[in-house]
């Protein structure tokens, strides 16, 4: 499997400290209150006076990830990052952005707002790894605008929940825009609240959304999903919940908001347990029984693409 | 290599086996012969040690060792290896990253099939009869087993493909003194492994046990399972 190498980070903070700001002809990186400082046309668009983050314009085509890490290394410490990336008319890129936590019990937070705008005709595949302490708070809070014949892959993956999550996506999606959008979460003694909307602003616009939770040890999951159609436009919701834990519950909430009599949007939703059949041919080919729930959990979520950022491989598997 | 004793289970309330007695030697191969709901696939449960099936008398012996309170996964690891009927779907997990975790020695798809693309599958999503077959084949291969429980290997195969996978049982699997338990109620796959010993079981009990494969299969073949109490012929 190829690996995504993320040591070359573009954008580095370690608790409130820029260890790397790195702008290349074509694409200006900054910190945040710096670009809002010296870039008077970000002003509108940064959804807050910023403290701290990051600000990506790209305005060239790349032939490489943009990539951005964010790190808590220090106990007790609290991020208000404030981040804006921006993607010019008909270029194609790909983000890995990651958030994490170097040690296991910081009690950090980490909150986070942002604006992600894609200009005409451009695309974007952004992946979004958090990898959190169990005692940790995550709040981020992102919008994605989307403009028209733009594209979005977005794909959120929680690779170790903190003990709360709370994850606020917002998408606006204009003319014959498309957005697919897969979040993937496995609670551990984790509160988890994912509200995402994505509103189908535009004639021809497109939305598919999907979740896949899994509901560990004790967790708590709550995800509300949300598609507006305000235009004729197609979308669809795929909400699925897997339950791994007798103390651990999911509430999946699909919404369906249809304003336009030619939209056409539909939704799944499910939230089972592991069937006790599995468990048995899983275990009779040698595996425990945590080996072999580990295992359904992990087929449940998806494939991953391991990322290696500052020598270290960032990996569930490291967790199961 | 297995020996059980006056074995009788329960599941879900009701008495399902009574009294079974088996003894499997090293390289032997079992057949057990039986109409459906006749206790064969509660017999492979029970061997393996799933929690549904519960064990109200008697003992299981494993190469020396009782068994009966073994979770599953030691069974498996001491060389039993069963090979499903129906084996549920594992999504998002592909045979190969299956047998990546679970083998215990190297195994190829190849060994049984040329098209090795079953590899890349998510394990029995979509799978047919005959792959099936083939997967679980080469899963329980690659355990290193030294009893293995083939439940209905023959179900649903032409007598070509019939012919194809007794073939592979004997010559892959088969070997270094490997023991079969083959639970069937075809029977025409007997032809084609030619067992040491058939045992026929009725209503959760085995009725007889002989070391004459063909007489009792033209028996069943002639006049049906439940002619079998009465049958003169069976007892050695």
């Amino acid at each position: 499997m190829a690996m995504k190498n993320a040591n070359n980070a573009l954008f580095w903070q370690i608790d409130h400290q820029i260890k790397k700001s790195e702008s290349q002809e074509g694409l200006v990186i900054l910190p945040s209150r710096q670009a809002y400082k010296e870039l008077d046309w970000t002003r509108n668009l940064f959804v807050d006076k910023p403290k701290e983050g990051y600000f990506v314009w790209l305005k060239k085509q790349i032939d490489f990830p943009l990539t951005t890490c964010i790190t808590i290394a220090s106990p007790k410490t609290t991020q208000n990052l404030t981040n804006l990336l921006v993607i010019e008319k008909n270029i194609k890129a790909e983000a890995n952005v990651v958030c994490n936590a170097a040690e296991k019990s910081l009690c950090a937070t980490h909150r986070a707002q942002g604006r992600l705008i894609l200009k005409k005709g451009a695309s974007l595949v952004y992946n979004h790894f958090h990898q959190w302490g169990e005692e940790d708070f995550v709040n981020p809070d992102y919008e994605f605008i989307l403009k028209e014949n733009s594209r979005l892959a977005y794909n959120y993956r929680s690779i170790a929940s903190p003990k709360d999550l709370r994850l606020k996506t917002t998408i606006v999606s204009q003319k014959n825009s498309s957005c697919n959008i897969n979040f993937v979460a496995r609670g551990l003694g984790s509160k988890i609240a994912i509200e995402d909307t994505v509103f189908l602003r535009g004639v021809g616009a497109r939305g598919i959304v999907k979740l896949r939770l899994v509901g560990g040890k004790d967790s708590q999951i709550k995800a509300v999903s949300k598609i507006v159609a305000e235009k004729e436009s197609l979308g669809h919701l795929d909400c699925q919940g897997l339950l791994i834990n007798e103390k651990a519950e999911i509430s999946l909430t699909p919404q369906l908001i249809v304003q336009n009599k030619k939209a056409q949007i539909t939704h799944e939703a499910s939230v089972g347990r592991i069937a006790e059949e599995s468990l048995n041919y899983l275990r009779s080919r040698g595996l425990t029984e945590d080996e072999a729930i580990d295992l359904i959990a992990a087929g449940f979520l998806g494939e991953e693409e391991p990322l290696v950022i500052g020598g270290r491989i960032i990996s569930s598997k490291l967790y199961m | 290599m297995l020996k059980i004793n006056n074995l009788s289970v329960e599941t879900k309330g009701r008495k399902i086996l009574k009294g079974i007695n088996l003894e499997i030697k090293k390289g032997e191969i079992h057949a057990l012969l039986g109409p459906n709901a006749s206790g064969k696939t509660t017999l492979t449960g029970t061997i393996m040690g799933f929690a549904d099936y519960k064990v109200s008398g008697g003992e299981i012996f494993f190469q020396g060792e009782n068994i009966i309170n073994w979770p599953i996964e030691k069974r498996a690891k001491a060389g039993i290896a069963l090979a499903f009927q129906y084996p549920p779907a594992v999504k998002g997990i592909t045979l190969s990253q299956l047998l990546e975790k679970t083998s215990q020695r190297k195994v190829t798809v190849k060994e049984f099939i040329a098209d090795t693309k079953l590899l890349d599958r998510e394990v029995n999503v979509g799978f047919s009869g005959g792959e099936r077959k083939i997967s679980e084949m080469v899963q329980v291969m690659g355990l290193n087993p030294k009893l293995v429980i083939l439940d209905e290997i023959d179900a649903g195969l032409d007598l070509k493909n019939l012919a194809k996978v007794a073939d592979l049982v004997k010559n892959k699997l088969l070997l270094n003194g490997v023991s079969l338990l083959l639970i069937t109620h075809r029977g025409e796959i007997l032809r084609f492994l030619e067992p040491n010993v058939v045992h026929v079981m009725l209503k959760g009990k085995i009725i007889c046990s002989s070391h004459h494969w063909r007489k009792v299969w033209r028996t069943i073949n002639k006049f049906g399972y439940e002619k079998c109490k009465q049958c003169p012929f069976l007892a050695d």
